[in-house]
Parts: C-alpha cells; structure tokens; sequence
C-alpha cells in the first residue's frame, strides 16, 4: 500500500451531505440553549448537587435528541450522525451541564452488543429521560488498553466483576452503567450494572470542571446476572464506541472553541486601550484569527468524522482519532488565549472564559489525549 | 455537467492519455514551480507540455469553447487535476494566466478582449505576468505609484516600477495595476491593464532568489505605451478587480477546493515515503516517536484542510462566517506546506545541506529548495501577517489598525 492510499481523506460527499434538515437541527438547538442555557444556568448548575437541569434534561428527551441515532425499532429517530455532531457542537458551545455525552455512549454500546431483549429493556428509559445511563471506558493511557484493569469472572450462573474506573461520566446519578471488563479467555464483555448496587461504589469526582460531573466506580466483586452481559460484546464494538465517542466529543469541543472565539473576539472590540479597541492591534488580532482558523479546522475534522461515522465506517476510527486529537489541542490554545486576552478580567471568577477554560482541562484527555491519538496515527503509518 | 459514467469514462481515457503522454525528465534540471522558471529551455519543455494537454482536450475547462476553453464543466477539471497528480505530471508553466489572469478577464474582459487573450493563454502560446508589487507597495499594495496616463488619443503611457513579477522575462502580457488618477484616494485612483510586454520603455531585470534561481523580476517602465483597449474594466475599478485576482491567487475560489486538497495529500504522501526511507539512529526515521508525532500532526491538519474544502461547498455550514474558509485557505495551506517542506529537511539530517549541484543531495536536493521555496507562497499573493489582518477585520469585524 503506497503512503498516499493510507493517507486517503474519506469521501465526504460533494457538499457534506449537508441538507435543510441538518440546518433545522443545528438552528432549533442554538435557538433551545440560548433560551434554556445562558451562562446564568450554567454557572447555577456549577453549585446543584446534581449537577444537570431536570427539566432541561426532560424538553431534551422530547426533541428527541437523545435517540437521534438510535434505530427507529428501538425508539429512536434514526437520523444520521451529522444530527448528533451538530447537537455536540451546539450543547459545547452554550457549555450545557448535562449527562448527554454519558448517555450516547452507553445507548452506542447497547446498540451495537446489546440483544433485541436486552435493548428493549435499557434503551427505552434512557430515550424517556428517565434513566441516565453511562459507560465506564478505560481512560487510554498509554500505559493500558481495552479493559485490562476491570475483570468479569463467570459465578454462580451469573458475572463478577472487580475492577476501578475513574473519570465514570455522570455516574453519580445513572441508574444503569456499562462496563467493559476483561473475560477469562481475554475478551471484552460489555456488562450492563444497574445502579444503585450492594458492591459499587459511586464516588463523586471533585472535579474543576463542575459543568460535567463524573465519578471513580470501584467495583467491589459486583454480582450481575448472566443477562446482564451485552451478548455481541467484543472489543471491535468498544473501539467502535470509543471512535463515536471522540466523534461527539470533538464536536462538542469544536463548539467549545468557537464560544471562546466569540466572546475573545467582542471582548477585544469593546476594551479600549491607548485611545482604540485593543482588537486594533496585532499581537491581539492575529492570536484571535489563530482561533478562528483552529476552531473552523476542528469543526471540519468533527462533522467530517461523523459524516464518516455512517458513511466510510471504515475510516471513521481514523478520522475520529483526528478529530479528537485536533480538539484537545485547539481548544487548550484557544482557552489560554482566551484568558490571556481577557487581560486582569480573564484571571476573575466573573469571566466566563474561566468555564470553557476548565472543560477544556477536562475533556484534553477524556477519550484520549493528542499524543495518544497522533501516536497511534502515526503507528497507522508504519511509524513508531 | 458531466454525467458519472461519462466522467469515469473520460477519467480513464485522461489517465490513458497521460500515462502515454506525460513526458520523461529532461536531462537539465527543472523548476519545481511556476515561480522558478528562469532558463529559456525550461520555459520552451513546460510551454511544450502545455500546449500537448490542451491540444489533447484536457485543458480549459472553465472557459467557454467560443473563448478557445472546452466549455465550463467543473466535474471534468477536478478530475484531469487530479489525474496530473497522479500521473505525476509537469506542472502547466503559464500558472499564473490560467489561474489568476484568465478568470480575471473572464470576469470583466469585453468580448473581444476575452477572445483575443484567452486562446492564446489557454495554449501557453503566451504567457501572462503579473504587476501589482512595487518596491514601497507590498502589503500595502493600495498605495501603489506606477502611473498611466491617458492621451489624446485614448491610448496610455505607463511610468513606475514593479517588483517580484515571476515569468516577466518571458510573458507576452501583464496583469498591470496603474493609477490613473493621482488626485483620486489611493483606491479609486487606481485602473487595471492587460498590459503587452513586448511594449517601447519595458526593461525586465531578472532578481535572484534565496535558492540562487531565477524566475523573478523587476520590471522598469518608462513612458511605455500602452493601447487604449488594454484597460480592464472601467478606469478606477482597478482596486475591486485587483481584488477580484486576488481571491483566485489566494484559492479563495471554491471550485479548485478538492484538486487543491488532493494536491496537498500528494505532498504528504512523498514526505511519508521519505521518513519510512531515510534512516536515524539505525531505523526508518518514521521509527522515531518525535518525528512521527509531527508527521501525524501534518496528516491530521491535511485532512482538516481537505474537509475544510468540502464544507465550503455547503453554504449552510458557513452561514455565520461565510469567508471564513475561503479567507483562510491560502494563509493555512502555505503554512501547512512550509512546516511539511521543513520537516522534510530535518528528515534528511545532515545530508539536508548538500545542494543541487552535489550529486550525493537526497533527491537532487529538492527537499531543501523546496523548504526555500516554500517562503514564495506565504509572503505572495498577501504575506500570512497581511491575510490575517484581512480575516480579523473583514471576517471577524475587529477593528482596523489605524
């Protein structure tokens, strides 16, 4: 295979299959925060025990956003994934609090090993909202892969599972979780733990960054019933849930850029300074094109990745680690920028650069950072 | 528009063509770009390759056949473009009017000044130039000196002096910015010619580059005459139609998008072969995590810069930035080549020092000429500082400098 076979862009389609449908989405979402989720909101939901806006998340179960990819005989609209990007990329931009992220990880993992049984018992509470479901991935480190550090241990007709998963997004308040752990023969079953149980514990994350909680899940020899493994596990299917994963994450990153870019750049219209805007100047204007350029790539590299999602699957890991490691890194520019030219304001509390700043710490190496992404890119390559 | 068959059908017949066709190296050394052409039998063997693809059909197809083109067909264009990146072809020698003169003209030529020039272009019979730099004009081009005046008898007499003007020595016409009226602000004062170089008062000296080629010029005007036919448009509107060749110099025009995009991939692609062939420390320098990490962060912002190219075709996408995109394109691909074309030369390690004329140079050294060359393409067409001035202030409405 020739480097430039390798290197192939996936076929996007001659206008990124890019309909009025798509605009409706992305217009009707941007119309739903700014009413439901002005920084106001979000800074209250900083200091809610919950951490996510019950109402909020209900109006959210209603558009139909939560089954926006999810097969119509299971519930869902069945839209294609562009839907759901455009909904990350909106949901980051106005930095909703919200279990949303968690859920569609979970609802990816039931859709693609759960039977039609199983999927008919957890899938519909998620779609109603009722029931906030998340997954327990592994963090890649570098270090480890796949579930290696969580066991399933068949017993008594049933599972065992042992294990400690940090950064579990909003599993102080799922009801169900999906695990990953690691079988006697060295697969990977996806195991579905219902919540409240006797041998997990849920230990709230302090985390800086409380417009997304999360929460360590130490499995303490957790007894599950045999049904409650996902019966096509495999690890193809974590990877594939992982690479949607990243999808959605890099989108709603995307749209975290793009807010910083927009309140850096009216920012650097109204401060004035030695008698002008301090916007007139160069040192401060071409950093703010810098993230203007950083975040139109990432959203191409996001929406991109999920247009792939359905149509190229095969690249679609490829470009979702693209996506995702593009991301990380741009939004941690544009953050840092973003505070630097806030000048003595950017440093407050006040300032809302300091939420996107924080989310930005968070989510650099949720799903794995750059370097892991690069590297493994690079190994793709016949690199290192 | 072509049909999908039709287009397979005539993709393959390209590929045919060109697999028959494109020549093999001469056995002097090339330019790598349009920029460098300095001798005349460079000119005469590109000129040669251009005239045989558009006398085989595959050139001109965004210009209507009565202006001598193969009538507009864009599915057919992107296909034979990225048929010449494949086949490794030569690249077309009269870049500059095929790109930026022809649909500048196309745009606001008369009907007879689009049959008398286009034709010729298209062909190569005569190459075009371009005269907008001056020694005190570059990013502020607007306040650009050379004067043409009008006499009697409605023709010009042009006077000044151009700057960075590549192929002068060869062109038949340049793209010339002249202000007509002194007394005008700097912007309405200025006209636009389609000026003939082989006019009385024309000297053309040739400047060398950082590479030592040619391929570069100054050119002198002293009271050179120039017909009353070759003003472009009205005078005055020479700024607006300045801007005009800009977009297309600055790949602003989303037609070429995905050649552009293919043609960056290529790039890519040699600068990956040359890290799994070049050896460090013992094995391919692919083998080496630092390297690698920067080559997969060129490849991740290629296909940022390909996706990129798609989403402007989806006006929806963009509608809160439409110029976002096409604004960037030039500055971030120029950029994207230059840090490729560097890398490129760490990749060699020592051997990057030795220069064309050595013949143990990796490639006859064309990885550092290109790293120096690269420079061509983020200080023309509007340095990178300028383009971003341009985006802050016309995309995202931050105030102007002064």
């Amino acid at each position: 295979m020739t480097a430039l076979d390798l290197l192939a862009l996936p076929d996007v389609g001659e206008e990124f299959s890019f309909s009025d449908e798509h605009e409706l989405t992305r217009a009707s979402a941007r119309r739903f925060l700014a009413e439901r989720c002005p920084t106001s909101e979000v800074r209250r939901l900083m200091d809610d025990p919950v951490g996510h806006d019950a109402s909020t998340w209900r109006s959210m179960a209603e558009l139909g956003w939560l089954g926006t990819t999810v097969p119509q005989p299971l519930g869902g609209a069945a839209l294609d994934p562009l839907h759901l990007a455009l909904l990350f990329e909106e949901q980051g931009r106005a930095l909703l609090p919200s279990p949303f992220l968690a859920c569609q990880l979970a609802l990816s993992a039931l859709e693609l090993a759960a039977t039609p049984e199983q999927a008919a018992r957890w899938i519909p509470p998620i779609l109603s909202g009722e029931q906030i479901a998340t997954l327990a991935f592994e963090e890649p480190s570098g270090a480890s892969r796949g579930a290696a550090d969580t066991r399933a241990v068949p017993a008594r007709g049933g599972w065992v599972l042992v294990g400690v998963r940090p950064h579990v997004l909003g599993a102080a308040s799922a009801g169900l979780v999906i695990v990953p752990a690691t079988e006697p023969d060295g697969g990977v079953g996806l195991f579905a733990v219902e919540l409240p149980h006797p041998c997990v514990l849920v230990e709230a994350e302090r985390s800086v960054d409380t417009t997304r909680r999360a929460a360590r899940l130490v499995l303490e020899g957790a007894s599950v019933p045999a049904a409650a493994r996902l019966e096509r596990s495999s690890r193809a299917v974590v990877e594939r849930v992982e690479a949607r994963g990243r999808t959605l994450l890099a989108a709603e990153m995307a749209g975290g850029i793009a807010a910083v870019l927009e309140r850096t750049r009216a920012y650097a219209c109204e401060r004035e300074q030695f008698g002008r805007p301090i916007g007139a100047f160069q040192a401060v204007k071409h950093p703010i094109v810098d993230t203007m350029v950083s975040a139109e790539l990432a959203r191409s590299l996001a929406l991109g990745a999920a247009v792939a999602w359905s149509r190229e699957p095969a690249r679609h890991d490829t470009l979702s680690r693209m996506a995702k490691a593009y991301a990380s890194d741009a939004f941690a520019v544009a953050v840092r920028r973003g505070v630097q030219l806030h000048g003595g304001y950017g440093f407050t509390w006040d300032c809302d650069i300091q939420l996107w700043f924080k989310r930005a710490v968070a989510s650099r190496a949720l799903l794995g950072d750059a370097l892991h992404h690069r590297r493994w890119l690079a190994a793709a390559l016949g690199g290192a | 528009m072509s049909q999908p068959d039709e287009l397979e059908a005539f993709r393959a017949r390209a590929r045919e063509w060109l697999l028959a066709n494109v020549p093999a190296r001469p056995s002097f050394k090339l330019p790598q770009t349009f920029l460098e052409v300095e001798a005349r039998e460079q000119l005469e063997w590109l000129r040669d390759w251009q005239r045989r693809l558009y006398d085989a059909g595959y050139l001109g197809f965004d210009v209507p056949e009565e202006y001598g083109g193969r009538g507009v067909d864009r599915e057919r264009r992107r296909v034979v473009t990225e048929e010449l990146v494949r086949a490794r072809a030569p690249f077309l020698v009269n870049f500059i009017g095929l790109e930026w003169a022809g649909p500048t003209i196309l745009t606001f030529g008369t009907e007879a000044q689009k049959r008398r020039m286009l034709p010729p272009l298209l062909r190569g019979d005569e190459l075009w130039c371009q005269g907008f730099s001056e020694p005190a004009a570059g990013s502020d081009l607007a306040s650009l000196q050379t004067r043409a005046v009008r006499q009697a008898d409605g023709t010009y007499r042009v006077t000044g002096h151009k700057v960075w003007t590549t192929v002068a020595h060869f062109a038949s016409w340049m793209i010339l910015l002249a202000r007509t009226d002194p007394a005008a602000n700097k912007y309405a004062g200025i006209s636009y010619f389609l000026f003939p170089m082989d006019a009385t008062g024309v000297t053309v000296e040739p400047l060398l580059k950082m590479t030592g080629e040619g391929g570069f010029n100054q050119v002198l005007f002293d009271d050179a005459p120039s017909p009353a036919d070759s003003l472009l448009g009205e005078e005055g509107q020479g700024w607006t139609i300045a801007m005009t060749t800009l977009t297309f110099e600055r790949g602003a025009a989303e037609t070429h998008a995905r050649e552009r995009a293919a043609a960056l991939l290529a790039q890519l692609g040699r600068v990956v072969e040359l890290a799994r062939e070049r050896e460090r420390e013992g094995a391919p320098a692919l083998a080496d995590p630092v390297l690698a990490d920067r080559i997969a962060q060129l490849w991740i912002e290629c296909a940022a810069i390909g996706l990129s190219m798609a989403r402007t075709r989806a006006p929806a996408l963009n509608a809160e930035r439409p110029f976002a995109l096409p604004l960037m394109n030039k500055l971030v691909s120029s950029e994207w080549n230059q840090r490729l074309a560097e890398l490129a030369t760490e990749l060699l390690g020592a051997d990057a020092a030795l220069w064309l004329d050595d013949p143990r140079a990796p490639h006859g050294g064309d990885w550092t000429r290109g790293y120096m060359n690269s420079f061509g393409m983020t200080i023309g067409g509007g340095t990178s500082e300028i383009l971003r001035n341009v985006i802050g202030e016309r995309v995202l409405g931050l105030p102007k400098g002064k």
